[in-house]
């Protein structure tokens, strides 16, 4: 609960206790007070609640050590002892310990979190972000990166503060997403269904979006909301969108997982990203519609080089050929509907036919 | 009879040459095509798989494709050179005799009567099988150069074209592999009179006692001291006087 309190509220309150209370109260609310960290908390505090408290590493740099007491009080792990993280140091003095440089020093904390999240540690271990750790990239997100260290509180309260979370590192896809029509209802109408970062790229494993097999996930990863009856007819949009995608050529192609390119970058096959844009998913109904016609052309010939003004009706939009949508379509249809079964039908008959007077005759 | 002696030649190897290829090239497409209409079916994705991707299916599919399109229209071509330097019997063309001798096969086979129709040198299902051929390749040729080249195509056509194409495509490919699986498989390996198989368009050869049966009128013109025997069996057929 103490993790919903922001720090802001949590000054205004302690200077409304400080300010009325403290010659009445002040032994009790000091009791208060400290009743929100453990007594192990506050014996290191002793030492590390000095804002001058730093060491100096072999690098030169010098490490901070000092500990505000409200950052941990503020923590979901209020409940937490130091030493629950800080595994060994609760002799004092320490015992010695070496550290190269400042970006060392806090990677020798970064495992702590997996003596109790260890399904989450587990997962992380296929991300994107722990490859770059591996090949020791120094800026590479560790637990506390996007979670925080002694200021831990909870990812998603509200939701856009995972994209926040995210944004730190990822700005300029930040801004491009929350001007898209999922970021805009998030931000703006505190919309639960569309999807923050993670809903996409997952939490702790973290998939490489540019690899092969993530991008010809895609298609079931839209689909997930955009193949679902209920969530979609809230917003009036169709949900024959992934199936009238994978009957065409590109579904079709994506489904078969596209393998068998001759040369590696060869284009894969147009995914819903590819024509519907990523981050910046726009709205193709209403306002943004006339922008996002007028661009066809372009958008196909991102792959069809050289595609005419005609080209892209050869795509009928995610609509079944229909009367009206699409004449000729929905006439050879209907044309092969009927005469297959007749003719096949009158095929089969004939044989029937021809056994049984070959039958009779004998 | 030993057959060797007794054999006549119905098809020279031209035509055996050709109907091996249409074969081979009919079964590489159908293989190749068939798991790219149906392509959520389990053995779709197996058959893509063992062949190599689906790029690669699409490869193998376009290489049939040009190779099919270039035997149909050499074939037309040479057809319509024959037809004009008067070369041609024109026994491929289909009459009114050949309606009428739908009408008669199929009140035989209901025993509303007991006449059969009697053939020329191709009869009825063998003309149908080969207009069908013709007319469902030259859909199939059209559709297909749309879908293998549908930048250029709606350069001067509508871009409905491309997915009417795609419909009509697949679905005539469809007819045609199950009119060849099942009828005419049927009637060259499965029916009564030919089961195991008649290995005619290989051997190129047939039995004249085959011949006789199956093909009567033209039995007649090949063997005219036999043709009154031959066309005599049977006093009660009404279309002879006016066809035989």
């Amino acid at each position: 609960m103490i993790g919903m309190f922001s720090t802001k509220a949590w000054s205004a309150k302690r200077a409304f206790t400080l300010g009325l209370l403290a010659f009445l109260l002040a032994p009790i609310a000091a009791l208060a007070d400290e009743g929100r960290v453990t007594p192990e908390s506050v014996d290191c505090l002793s030492c590390h609640g000095e804002p001058t408290l730093t060491v100096k590493l072999e690098s030169g740099e010098e490490a901070p050590l000092f500990m505000k007491k409200e950052l941990l009080a503020a923590s979901v792990h209020e409940a937490l002892r130091c030493t629950d993280c800080h595994a060994g140091q609760n002799q004092v003095p320490h015992p010695e310990r070496h550290y190269k440089n400042l970006a060392q020093f806090r990677a020798s904390f970064g495992e702590a979190c997996k003596n109790c999240h260890f399904e989450n540690y587990t997962k992380t271990l296929d991300s994107v972000h722990y490859g770059l750790q591996a090949r020791g990239d120094v800026f590479a997100p560790t637990c506390v990166k996007c979670h925080g260290a002694h200021d831990i509180a909870r990812p998603a309260q509200p939701r856009s503060r995972i994209s926040q979370t995210c944004a730190t590192c990822h700005r300029p896809i930040s801004e491009a997403y929350a001007k898209s029509v999922h970021g805009k209802a998030l931000l703006a109408d505190r919309n639960p269904d569309v999807p923050v970062c993670t809903d996409c790229h997952r939490s702790h494993n973290i998939a490489d979006p540019k690899s092969r097999a993530w991008l010809m996930n895609t298609p079931a990863l839209c689909g997930k909301c955009h193949a679902d009856d209920k969530l979609m007819r809230k917003y009036g949009l169709s949900t024959s969108v992934l199936s009238s995608y994978l009957a065409d050529f590109h579904g079709t192609t994506a489904s078969f997982g596209a393998k068998g390119r001759k040369t590696a970058d060869e284009p894969v096959v147009a995914l819903c990203v590819d024509c519907h844009g990523i981050h910046d998913i726009a709205k193709v109904t209403g306002a943004s519609a006339p922008a996002f016609r007028a661009n066809l052309v372009k958008t196909c010939s991102k792959c069809h080089k050289g595609a005419s003004e005609n080209f892209p009706a050869a795509w009928l939009s995610h609509y079944e050929p229909s009367l009206q949508r699409a004449p000729l379509v929905f006439m050879v249809k209907l044309f092969y509907q009927l005469i297959i079964p007749f003719i096949v039908g009158g095929l089969i008959l004939q044989i029937l036919l021809h056994l049984w007077r070959t039958v009779v005759n004998r | 009879m030993s057959p060797t002696s007794d054999d006549v030649v119905r098809f020279g190897p031209r035509d055996r040459i050709e109907h091996a290829l249409v074969m081979l090239i009919f079964f590489a497409l159908a293989l190749t095509g068939l798991p790219q209409k149906f392509h959520d079916a389990a053995l779709s994705k197996t058959i893509v798989n063992v062949l190599g991707g689906i790029a690669q299916v699409r490869y193998l599919h376009r290489l049939s494709g040009v190779l099919f399109s270039a035997m149909t229209l050499l074939h037309l071509v040479s057809a319509l050179a024959a037809v004009i330097a008067g070369r041609s019997r024109l026994s491929m063309v289909p009459g009114a005799k050949d309606f009428r001798d739908v009408v008669t096969t199929l009140r035989y086979y209901m025993r509303i009567s007991e006449v059969r129709a009697r053939f020329d040198r191709f009869d009825y299902k063998e003309k149908f099988e080969y207009w069908g051929i013709v007319f469902g390749g030259l859909i199939m040729i059209t559709t297909g150069f749309a879908l293998l080249y549908p930048i250029e195509v709606t350069r001067f056509l509508p871009g409905q074209i491309i997915p009417a194409a795609k419909v009509a495509h697949g679905n005539e490919g469809l007819m045609a592999f199950l009119v060849v699986i099942l009828w005419h498989i049927y009637n060259v390996v499965f029916a009564p009179e030919v089961f195991p198989g008649s290995k005619t368009i290989f051997t190129g050869k047939i039995s004249r006692e085959r011949m006789r049966h199956e093909h009567p009128l033209e039995y007649a013109r090949m063997f005219p001291e036999e043709a009154d025997q031959v066309l005599g069996d049977d006093a009660a057929d009404p279309a002879r006087k006016k066809d035989g």
